[in-house]
């Protein structure tokens, strides 16, 4: 079985997270936290997103809702009557933590806001992620994750310059939002423990990207525009990825692997001594030149055999893997980084763990809840109403 | 009212940390108030980072003055015995350690894991090595740039159907590593404080990098597929993509996802037949046919300025967006309204401006983040006001090479 948790238990948060503010949730239930999704009576939107387990089309097929909900309890609550949100407002009661990522001034048009989640749970600590963020300018823009991308910074630096900017994928922008608010909550944590008061977080996923690649500070430290440059790092050379027999391999060296590589290459071309080259704005400058004689060694092997090879030298080097390529990998066999999930509906799958061993031991994956599982266990046995209420409930639809 | 800068007072952390991810976290904590008591020496090794850009001055490299900020800079040689006699009193005086050495470093020289927990039992130790301590490529070298490659993550980072893989010129493992490790840490002392616990913590670089890919693996494992590159493509939007305007290198997203966008989109282009047209009716409509659609939107967007007409979009209810890039970025409208940048008038590399980070605690005024110190500023107090050594006991050890 699985390793402990790393937070002790007692942690509770309710995840009225959508897409955006999905993977936050998850980060805290892998943490440790009782994270309860809350879902609409239909489900959540994310349930309806492609790719699907094995084409199937139904409310617990969606891979995205899987693995991005994966360690959470799941309650049904419609938010939009009154009955369900004095549910929700007692929830809020027990917990420590609300993760919501509707558009910003979605939970205070229905009434439930952070003054009113606080009225009824001081020191609360309510994080609102959005595109954007929760006021100026944006406020109301839409974000999906290629806008958030593009108005973030990251696109513009993305891709082969003669080819159109490429956007990262499976949903990055989100992703990374997730985890800087991930370390809010934990802050907004800490600070409750020290100081008794609890935080309103404003988590921007354009704030979050904007700060990546030094794209920002570029500009406003050398006013010098970064721009798309494929796979070609832009201080050093070679840094790129180089063919090999059977596919490509990333091989980076900076000036103090560079006369290591040029040891280890018997028959090297004799223009790659000059002394001038050890200085890395030089061989990256000379990149363009660089770079095919370097291929031309590489393209002599396979890419697991030569990264081996450069890696006995010294040199950093790792094989350009395919998803697959990396869950076969005998390194990540052997950390046991995948571990087997068991889903009612999906049934027995392969999936992350969490990404850290803890004194030598990692926690497993856990599956995701299927649409209304835990509103017995949640609303009955840990809210205390009965089997006659929640009867009501579900007749009207609220739950 | 207290400041999101002083969350973490009182907290100390030792910080063994070169490159990329490790120092930003290690910022990341001081930013919020951690005492980051950062350890470099010149026998004994500097941050690579120092010198990269810097004509040779250690303490104005423009990156390692980005992925500094705020923490304390000390120099003691760990390779010295009364070095690492030094590290050990400090450790018996911290809550953390944060090191992004390769794995092992730090054991060899006599202050690995047993040994610190061994002054300090309640301590975290918490290392982001590149592929972990553990497992048969432990010892491998690796730059996010390769974790990139070895995860899946530049594989996936293309268009479709190319005949080589592109992904990044960057190093994203760094970021995802110097978000993850504060995250992780955080919990850690969470549980120090309310449990007394102390904790190794192995965090993986390529697994983190990984971690957020989980929905690949699963269409691997589950659908028994091995996923390819999407590009801009959208499995449910469409359009969906990046295109040309006006001007060199100006490009507009448009990310189309219902029918209703899809009329308020044919709207702002004033096209009335498109919006008849049966073709993109509908959003599998739209989808199948997403070649012609790409080249409908690529001829109406090559004659727009993409300042104007993302923003119209966005007005009219359509997702859409620049893409911007560092000037946009330092100019834009909401990151100012969040106060993002934080401006330095004085410091060894000249005026510059900072991302402050992703979140905002409400209600909550932000101070100004410390500038990096030059190397060794903090060493003298550290020594006397956490160790209480007096002046003569430093100034033999800076003699005797220990504290330099």
């Amino acid at each position: 079985m699985s390793a402990e948790s790393l937070l002790p238990s007692g942690f509770r948060v309710l995840d009225l997270g959508t897409a955006m503010g999905a993977f936050c949730g998850k980060v805290l239930a892998d943490l440790g936290m009782d994270v309860v999704k809350v879902e609409p009576p239909s489900g959540d939107d994310l349930r309806n997103e492609p790719p699907f387990a094995k084409g199937r089309n139904n409310r617990e097929g969606s891979l995205r809702f899987a693995y991005f909900n994966s360690g959470k309890r799941g309650i049904t609550l419609d938010l939009r009557r009154e009955t369900g949100r004095n549910i929700l407002l007692d929830l809020v009661e027990r917990a420590d933590v609300v993760i919501d990522s509707h558009e910003p001034g979605y939970l205070e048009d229905l009434g439930i806001g952070y003054g009113e989640l606080v009225a009824r749970r001081p020191k609360l600590v309510l994080v609102s992620i959005s595109a954007f963020g929760q006021d100026g300018p944006y406020r109301d823009y839409r974000g999906p994750d290629l806008v958030t991308n593009a108005m973030g910074g990251l696109l513009f630096i993305s891709g082969d310059p003669s080819m159109t900017p490429c956007v990262p994928p499976g949903g990055q922008s989100y992703v990374y939002t997730c985890l800087y608010s991930a370390l809010g909550t934990l802050l907004a944590l800490w600070q409750r423990e020290t100081k008794g008061v609890g935080a309103h977080i404003d988590a921007s996923v354009q704030a979050s990207m904007a700060l990546h690649e030094h794209v920002a500070f570029t500009w406003s430290s050398e006013a010098r525009l970064m721009k798309r440059a494929g796979s070609q790092h832009q201080h050093v050379a070679p840094a790129n990825l180089f063919p090999c027999k059977d596919g490509w391999i990333s091989f980076f060296a900076t000036q103090r692997h560079w006369p290591i590589f040029l040891d280890m290459w018997e028959g090297h071309p004799t223009e790659l001594d000059d002394p001038a080259l050890i200085d890395n704005a030089k061989r990256r400058a000379a990149a363009d030149w660089l770079n095919p004689m370097v291929a031309s060694f590489t393209s002599q092997y396979g890419k697991e055999e030569l990264s081996v090879l450069f890696q006995k030298h010294g040199l950093p080097a790792l094989p350009v893997n395919s998803p697959r390529d990396f869950m076969e990998d005998p390194h990540i066999v052997e950390r046991g980084f995948f571990g087997t999930v068991e889903h009612p509906v999906l049934g027995s799958f392969s999936q992350p763990g969490v990404p850290f061993l803890l004194d030598g031991e990692r926690r497993g994956p856990r599956p995701a809840p299927m649409l209304g599982q835990h509103n017995a266990e949640v609303l009955g046995g840990e809210l205390g109403l009965s089997e006659g209420d929640m009867g009501v409930l579900a007749a009207e639809g609220v739950i | 009212m207290s400041s999101p800068n002083r969350i973490l007072e009182g907290v100390r952390i030792i910080a063994f940390t070169t490159g990329y991810a490790g120092p930003y976290a290690g910022r990341l904590l001081a930013q919020y108030g951690a005492e980051v008591i950062k350890v470099e020496s010149f026998p004994g090794g500097l941050d690579t980072f120092r010198h990269y850009g810097a004509e040779g001055d250690i303490n104005a490299a423009p990156r390692f003055i980005e992925c500094n900020l705020a923490i304390r800079s000390m120099t003691v040689n760990i390779k010295h015995d009364d070095g690492k006699r030094i590290i050990k009193e400090l450790a018996a005086k911290a809550n953390a350690v944060l090191v992004n050495f390769r794995p092992q470093v730090l054991g060899r020289l006599g202050l690995g894991d047993d040994e610190l927990r061994k002054v300090n039992p309640s301590i975290i130790i918490l290392k982001l090595p590149g592929l972990g301590e553990t497992g048969p490529k432990n010892w491998y070298g690796t730059w996010g740039f390769n974790l990139n490659s070895f995860s899946g993550m530049t594989y996936l980072w293309n268009h479709p159907g190319q005949d080589r893989p592109i992904g990044s010129q960057g190093v994203y493992p760094d970021h995802l590593g110097f978000i993850s490790a504060p995250t992780i840490m955080m919990a850690a002392l969470l549980r120090q404080k309310l449990t007394g616990k102390g904790c190794s913590i192995d965090v993986s670089q390529g697994e983190v990098t990984a971690y957020t890919l989980g929905t690949s693996y699963l269409e691997s494992s589950i659908n028994g597929v091995d996923p390819q590159p999407q590009g801009n493509r959208s499995l449910t939007a469409a359009p969906h993509g990046c295109y040309r305007c006006e001007g060199d290198e100006r490009w507009c997203v448009v990310s189309v996802n219902s029918d209703d966008e899809w009329r308020r989109l044919c709207g702002v282009m004033g096209n009335e037949a498109l919006a008849g047209d049966s073709r993109f009716a509908t959003c599998v409509d739209r989808r199948r046919h997403a070649d012609e659609l790409d080249a409908v939107m690529s001829d109406w967007l090559a004659t727009q300025t993409v300042e104007d007409v993302a923003h119209r979009l966005q007005a009219a209810g359509v997702p859409a967006g620049v893409v911007q890039n560092g000037t946009d970025l330092c100019n834009d409208p909401q990151l100012r309204h969040r106060d993002y940048f934080q401006k330095y008038d004085d410091s060894p590399i000249g005026p510059f401006e900072l991302p402050r980070g992703g979140i905002i605690f409400r209600d909550m005024p932000e101070e100004e983040i410390p500038i990096t110190p030059p190397l060794g500023e903090h060493t003298e107090q550290v020594m006397r006001d956490v160790l209480g050594y007096d002046e003569a006991a430093i100034a033999k050890w800076k003699e005797e090479g220990v504290l330099v």
